[in-house]
């Protein structure tokens, strides 16, 4: 387990609510981080990046007369910390009452929650690093077909300690550690590209080691071959058969983003967007076939959205977004908990740093798998005419995430009950609750794959935050499928 | 910090960095904002930044560290937790030393504006309030963000060159809804003085009613009159895949093209340091900004090329300056509209992504406001619809180019673009999935 020192930040948190305290504020919040994180990163097969960038700040929410304050800064310098305190309730007090914002109960939490990481990665030798990526990089680029690779290996270390004027005050020390592998194959006038798309885990140096990247050069470089030299797409409607990895960024886009309450509310409604999903819907919407079961969890080991509390302080939860095909809730913060009719927030609010107000985020999510035994191959066994998808590729949704087109990475066409020909340049388009209730077969839960994805874009100013979803082969029905021409 | 006190920092730590090549840039900036939805405010921020990234090398190999200890006691331990990176590396054979010294920059004082420096809250506050009040009197919802930055950058590198700027930024986005029906506007500008509110409030108000009942766009072919805002979502993915290494390595769809035409004529493409808005004046290797044609005339004239490809190729390296223009003509969007006699008024885009980078082909769906015009007139609210298409064979059918105005990064146009047959999603094929 990694620990970093921090007594030191506790205490300039518990100085800073202390300011917020006199100032009389209605709630104050003091959130410090301090982020290491570690880049090394080979371009065709040569050391293109290595850096390491250390940011530390602090993020001050208030509220007063029912309106947000936030101010930040980055360092730890206790002139710049008191001058942000100073401008949270100076702006909150401008906002002139026209916030009304009224926060979800919450017990007083108290706590320190540690992240799984069996080997710190940043104990690791750089020269281990190195010898790694360069050995998977030069087997990308053992064919002279392939004319561009890149391989790349990231680490984070960040500690966070969140006080508030109610008295709570927790502290999360998280490790993530992200392997990515992509080569570019280019022959008769065309070039297509094949990555390894795992993700990222709360997990130390030991998921570099499970993840097989030392393989992927290989596997990346043939597959790459496979996919520039394979026919392109038929057209018409077919059936499918997706990946738990595939699926990863379908189920973001098309259930994720849609039940995300501050898009219900209207919040997004100029940047992110909004959602076809009605507050009246809960409980009723059918979402899915019956055999779609979302489960929301926040604990989710390794899950990157698994930090113990979220910026609300409310505490990591599993919950059902879709149970038996029928939408279930919304994710909330304690701010929007109220409006959409609960009582509760489900802990959904983060910012991406100390720079960033905390707003609605997706939790870790996945599409439940069964305890059935069923193979992918048994699912393609059903199928007349259809296309086998892994991997992500091409993927665009509307504002109301409810028409969507989506590509991949790697496909192939399924004839007869089996998989044939290689193919490529494949899209398919469908809409948010045909698409899910067109599903009418998932594999074993020995296939389910999940994908840590750390760059979600949301809020104005943009930020980034991170989630991991998941799934096994899923098969769906007459799905309109187009060339990517 | 002033922008003497950055200067020394950023030469203190090509001092302390006890490397033959370095290069040091600072940066620093406020961001003010406001942020509203559903006729509230829902966050009011202010935000400060600071960060140094400190980049060391040896003739063969470097390594980079970023911290945000701006503390010249900080400066030894940067520099040496640099310098263990560095040991630890590898041979690049692309390796670059700094650029060489006795770099000339560009002064482009017309970037900063001391009134939006200050990041004063009130008038964010007042126009904030203002837009909420118009949108509850019309029955509306309105969400969006009202903001105030200032920045400021220096860098130094050890073979002596060294470079401060500043510049400022004033922006409002708004979106204005009443049920299914909505409209969205974005201002910006250098100083919050330019950002003509009153007169975008009274027009977003009056596109939202014409927007209500929109029915599914009917079959046939179509010219596209595409709004400014429009016009830049797609304009904006040409830099992102413009690059000589991109087209060196057959990745892209500017692969052997240059020279040769890959628009109609009447599109061109440019950055200019005193453009709108004006551009950064260096990089932050610490190479000088300057002046480029990208597209003259439909031809394809330069590419951003890194230092090392143009070394390699005898390119000249470029970079885009944060600053792009499409070259613009004459007219608004309604002159544009009254000379069309069937076509689609598409405001925005939203969500675009590459279908295929290798020929520039995108997906996207429309938002936030969708016509059929009708010789020459709008005469009723289309659904949004998503579109399969390669920009620059759009580009090659332009019919017409109206005045440009400023979105994100350049000065655009609204343009014409002739005949489409609807649905737009393949050319080969049809879709069956209609609009939202």
């Amino acid at each position: 387990m990694h620990r970093t020192g921090s007594g030191g930040v506790k205490k300039l948190v518990q100085r800073t609510v202390d300011i917020l305290q006199s100032a009389d504020v209605d709630y104050g919040e003091v959130r410090a981080e301090l982020i290491r994180t570690e880049n090394t990163d080979f371009r065709n097969a040569r050391l293109d990046d290595c850096r390491t960038v250390e940011t530390q700040g602090v993020g001050i929410r208030v509220l007063v007369n029912g309106s947000w304050g936030f101010a930040a800064c980055t360092g730890l310098e206790r002139d710049d910390i008191e001058a942000a305190a100073a401008r949270a309730v100076e702006i909150a007090g401008a906002a002139g009452g026209r916030g009304k914002v009224e926060l979800a109960p919450l017990d007083i939490q108290q706590g320190v929650y540690t992240g799984p990481c069996r080997k710190d990665p940043f104990e690791v030798p750089r020269e281990d690093k190195i010898a790694l990526l360069q050995q998977v990089s030069d087997d990308m680029m053992k064919d002279p077909r392939i004319k561009s690779s890149q391989a790349r290996l990231w680490f984070e270390k960040r500690n966070r300690v969140i006080g508030t004027t109610r008295g709570d005050l927790i502290e999360t020390d998280l490790i993530f550690t992200q392997p990515d592998v992509m080569a570019t194959a280019v022959a008769g006038g065309d070039a297509q590209s094949r990555s390894m798309q795992d993700g990222a885990r709360i997990a130390g140096w030991e998921w570099i080691e499970q993840s097989g990247i030392a393989s992927w050069g290989e596997k990346a470089r043939e597959e790459a071959l496979m996919k520039v030299l394979a026919d392109e797409s038929p057209s018409g409607r077919m059936d499918l058969l997706l990946d738990g990895l595939h699926l990863s960024l379908t189920m973001h886009e098309s259930v994720g983003h849609p039940t995300e309450s501050d898009r219900a509310l209207g919040w997004e409604a100029n940047m992110a967007g909004r959602t076809f999903v009605k507050l009246s819907d809960q409980g009723s919407l059918r979402y899915g076939s019956s055999l779609v079961n979302f489960l929301a969890d926040n604990t989710l080991p390794y899950g990157v959205a698994t930090w113990g509390w979220d910026d609300d302080l409310v505490p990591g939860q599993k919950w059902y977004t879709v149970k038996n095909g029928i939408f279930q809730e919304f994710g909330s913060v304690r701010e929007t908990a109220l409006l959409i009719g609960k009582q509760a927030s489900r802990g959904c609010c983060r910012a991406m740093d100390t720079q960033c107000f905390p707003i609605n985020r997706q939790p870790n999510f996945y599409l439940e798998p069964p305890d059935n035994g069923v193979t992918p191959e048994e699912l393609a066994s059903d199928i007349d005419h259809g296309i086998w998808i892994e991997g992500r590729g091409s993927f665009s949704i509307d504002q109301r995430r409810e028409n969507f087109q989506f590509g991949g990475d790697l496909f192939w066409e399924i004839k007869n009950g089996k998989k044939t020909r290689p193919l490529k340049k494949v899209i398919y388009r469908s809409r948010t609750p045909e698409f899910w209730s067109s599903l009418d077969g998932i594999a074993d839960r020995k296939f389910f794959r999940t994908m840590g994805l750390l760059t979600c874009g949301k809020g104005e100013p943009g930020q980034s935050a991170r989630m991991t979803h998941g799934a096994s082969y899923c098969r769906f029905r007459g799905i309109e499928v187009g060339g990517g021409r | 910090m002033t922008k003497q006190e950055m200067l020394a920092f950023v030469q203190a730590a090509v001092e302390a960095s006890g490397t033959t090549d370095s290069i040091a840039v600072l940066t620093e900036n406020r961001n003010a904002s406001v942020r509203f939805g559903q006729n509230k405010i829902t966050q009011n921020m202010d935000v400060f930044k600071r960060e140094l990234q400190l980049t060391v090398g040896d003739g063969s190999k470097q390594a980079t560290v970023t911290s945000q200890r701006i503390d010249h006691s900080a400066l030894a331990e940067i520099a040496s937790e640099a310098r263990n990176l560095l040991d630890t590396s590898t041979p690049d054979p692309e390796y670059m030393p700094p650029v060489e010294g006795g770099q000339v920059y560009p002064v482009i004082d017309e970037a900063w504006d001391e009134f939006t420096g200050e990041c004063p809250a009130a008038p964010r506050m007042e126009t904030v309030g203002k837009l909420i009040d118009t949108a509850e009197e019309n029955n509306m919802k309105a969400a969006g963000i009202c903001w105030m930055q200032n920045n400021q950058t220096a860098v130094a590198t050890s073979t002596g060159n060294l470079a401060a700027h500043r510049y400022t930024s004033a922006g409002l986005s708004f979106t204005m809804d009443r049920g299914l029906a909505s409209s969205r506007t974005f201002l910006k500008g250098t100083a919050w003085a330019e950002l003509e509110v009153d007169p975008e409030i009274q027009k977003v108000v009056e596109q939202v009613e014409m927007d209500e009942n929109a029915t599914d766009v009917p079959p046939g072919d179509y010219k596209l009159i595409l709004e400014p805002q429009a016009t830049w979502n797609l304009l904006m993915f040409l830099p992102w895949i413009m690059s000589a290494r991109l087209a060196d390595e057959g990745t892209s769809v500017f692969s052997g093209m240059e020279g040769k035409k890959i628009t109609g004529e009447n599109f061109s493409l440019s950055s200019s340091l005193y453009g709108t808005p004006p551009a950064i004046p260096f990089n932050t290797e610490g190479l000088p900004s300057r002046d480029v044609v990208w597209i003259e005339k439909g031809v394809l004239k330069n590419l951003p090329c890194d230092r090392f490809t143009a070394q390699k190729t005898g390119r000249p390296p470029l970079f885009v300056p944060e600053t792009m223009d499409m070259a613009g003509g004459e007219g608004s969007v309604e002159d544009l509209v009254a000379g069309v006699d069937r076509g689609i008024l598409i405001r925005r885009f939203w969500y675009i992504r590459f279908v295929d980078q290798k020929t520039l082909k995108l997906t996207g769906m429309t938002r936030d406001g969708v016509f059929l015009v009708e010789n020459g007139k709008i005469v009723r609210p289309l659904k949004d619809f998503r579109w399969n298409w390669r920009p620059l064979e759009l580009f090659s059918r332009i019919l017409r180019i109206g005045k440009s105005v400023q979105r994100a990064a350049g000065m655009v146009p609204p343009v014409v673009i002739a005949e489409q047959h609807y649905p737009f999603t393949d050319q080969e094929g049809s879709s069956e999935v209609p609009g939202t």
